[in-house]
């Protein structure tokens, strides 16, 4: 289990040669006597033999080429085939990044190219200016992004995101939301449609952050196997909030609730498990709009919620279309009045809790012992009743509501997160000086 | 056509890397330990994949092999994954000081 992500880990931190035993298996569907079996006859000798074999020192880290070398010339095509033989690649086609268009990208950024933006792990590659040009030239990017690829980047470094995480076996998918004038400055969809791809702000910047964490983080899928994602969700397309809608209904925009001001260009990253239904809500009571979001996307969180709520962490998102949006404002609720809403009544019976955790990984999951380590609240086990139901939610303002979407049809969609990996991390956009006359420039001229 | 012939006035590409620079801390290497009689092994469990089950085998075999070994289990070295993790394993060489560790066990999966 594990195996690439761990060796990949071990290299990152200077300990390559960290031994690691393998159990060969699966531990959640063995026997009692097949596991007794691996580990003594399989597991033990590994064991044993790591704790025998140390070398004297870290190893020098191979050499690697410098950021403006050039690693290989050739045809577009040659250009692709050699950077799928290096892993380099995400599967799809990439623009050859040469030394001019990622100079273009350099020229809408007013860092320096070698300022180190963060560390990305498991691998703890340096992430700078100069490598999120690199990868976004090669994802399709337009230069004028690179302001956006920058804090899309600061937000997963930040420690607080848990990068190194990405690899675990939900195969969660980083998800970007994107706020301010920025999303009408550089195109962005924010209406029908949103979340599929077909723009090029919202789809190349999503596919940007894929292949950088694949490049410069080093998580990767077979054959390199340092992603341990069971069943992967491809990457997503940039959340671009509908702020007009925002500004009508009165509410603030979903940059605002993370601490920002209205007005301000901001990115927020996060966490995405999983999609619920299209979830479809009419009339002009708010509450009926809530209840079928509880029953629907709350259902959708409930199950995933084991995991939340032993590590005390759930931001789930709700892109509500402005429809919806407007007949709950207008029947008076305000977003905390929806957050309340689904924190009060989103509730799942605490056996099936106990049981959903069992199943995944946490084998002696038990919401009263979880209350007695003080690790989870007593409200958990006010009974020994299977049947008592728990909260899902860890805490009413972490649920996120972003407007987006066909004005004209009354749908939302609920983003399950992955509880304490890949919280939401918020950044503000810092645009060069010249923002404006370079995007008119930009604007004009397109790219080479 | 095969891919990697050239079609007639087609460019060429001089292209750059797209990783970045390794930035792996330097590490200190403890002694290799061969014979675990009269020696400390502390073990983490990040609660997960039955690794409390996998320890207790485990544990049962090394006392049977080596009767001198002395270990700290997971239950005094306290769970690695959930709230709090990076605090978590900030603590942790402390830990190891303060037990007197010579070999560490950290299981299942991470």
């Amino acid at each position: 289990m594990f195996m690439g992500l761990g060796r990949a880990v071990a290299k990152g931190l200077g300990a390559a040669d960290t031994a690691i035993a393998e159990y060969r298996g699966v531990p959640l569907i063995d026997t009692k006597e097949q596991l007794r079996d691996n580990v003594i006859n399989i597991l033990l000798p590994q064991i044993l033999d790591g704790w025998g074999k140390r070398t004297a020192a870290s190893q020098a880290p191979a050499t690697e080429p410098k950021p403006r070398e050039i690693v290989y010339s050739g045809t577009l095509q040659q250009v692709q085939d050699y950077f799928d033989q290096q892993l380099w690649a995400d599967g799809l086609p990439v623009i050859p990044p040469t030394l001019d268009r990622v100079d273009e990208f350099l020229r809408c950024c007013d860092r320096s190219p070698d300022d180190v933006v963060g560390i990305c792990q498991p691998e703890y590659r340096e992430a700078t200016i100069w490598n999120i040009a690199v990868n976004g030239v090669m994802a399709g990017c337009r230069p004028e992004y690179m302001p956006v690829l920058v804090a899309v980047v600061e937000a997963i470094s930040d420690p607080l995101f848990f990068l190194e995480d990405a690899g675990s076996t939900p195969g969660w998918e980083p998800l970007i939301i994107i706020n301010g004038p920025i999303v009408k400055e550089l195109d962005f969809n924010s209406g029908s449609g949103v979340m599929r791809v077909g723009r090029r702000a919202n789809t190349s910047i999503g596919r940007f952050l894929r292949l950088f964490m694949r490049n410069v983080a080093g998580q990767r899928i077979p054959p390199d196997v340092t992603d341990k994602g069971s069943i992967g969700l491809t990457f997503n397309v940039v959340l671009a909030e509908n702020e007009d809608a925002v500004d009508e209904l009165g509410w603030a925009p979903f940059s605002v609730d993370q601490g920002f001001s209205r007005g301000e260009n901001v990115v927020t990253v996060q966490s995405c498990v999983n999609i619920t239904q299209p979830t479809y809500t009419g009339g002009e009571e708010a509450l009926n709009h809530v209840q079928i979001i509880a029953e629907v996307i709350g259902h959708a969180n409930a199950y995933w919620s084991f995991c939340g709520i032993r590590h005390r962490k759930m931001y789930p998102l709700i892109v509500m279309s402005p429809s919806v949006a407007k007949a709950i404002a207008d029947d008076g609720w305000s977003k905390d009045d929806v957050r309340k809403y689904l924190y009060d009544n989103v509730r799942l019976p605490a056996h099936l809790v106990e049981k959903y955790a069992r199943n995944c990984a946490y084998n002696d999951y038990d919401l009263g012992k979880l209350v007695t380590q003080g690790i989870v609240p007593a409200e958990y086990h006010e009974s020994d009743d299977p049947d008592r139901m728990v909260r899902v939610f860890v805490k009413p303002e972490w649920i996120g509501i972003v407007v987006a979407g066909d004005p004209g049809r009354n749908q939302s969609k609920g983003y399950v997160q992955n509880h304490r990996q890949g919280v939401p991390v918020s950044k503000k956009i810092r645009l060069p000086s010249d923002w404006i006359s370079l995007l008119k420039r930009r604007q004009a001229a397109p790219a080479k | 056509m095969n891919e990697r012939t050239r079609t007639k006035g087609e460019s060429n590409f001089d292209v750059v890397w797209p990783l970045g620079r390794l930035v792996s801390p330097p590490v200190e290497r403890a002694p290799a330990v061969l014979d675990l009689n009269g020696k400390t092994v502390c073990e983490f469990w990040d609660s997960v994949f039955r690794g409390d089950e996998m320890y207790a085998v485990l544990n049962e075999e090394l006392r049977k092999r080596y009767p001198g070994i002395k270990i700290v289990d997971h239950v005094t070295m306290g769970a690695t994954h959930g709230t709090n993790e990076r605090e978590v394993v900030a603590s942790i060489p402390d830990l190891l000081r303060k037990h007197g560790a010579d070999a560490v066990i950290s299981g299942v999966g991470a």
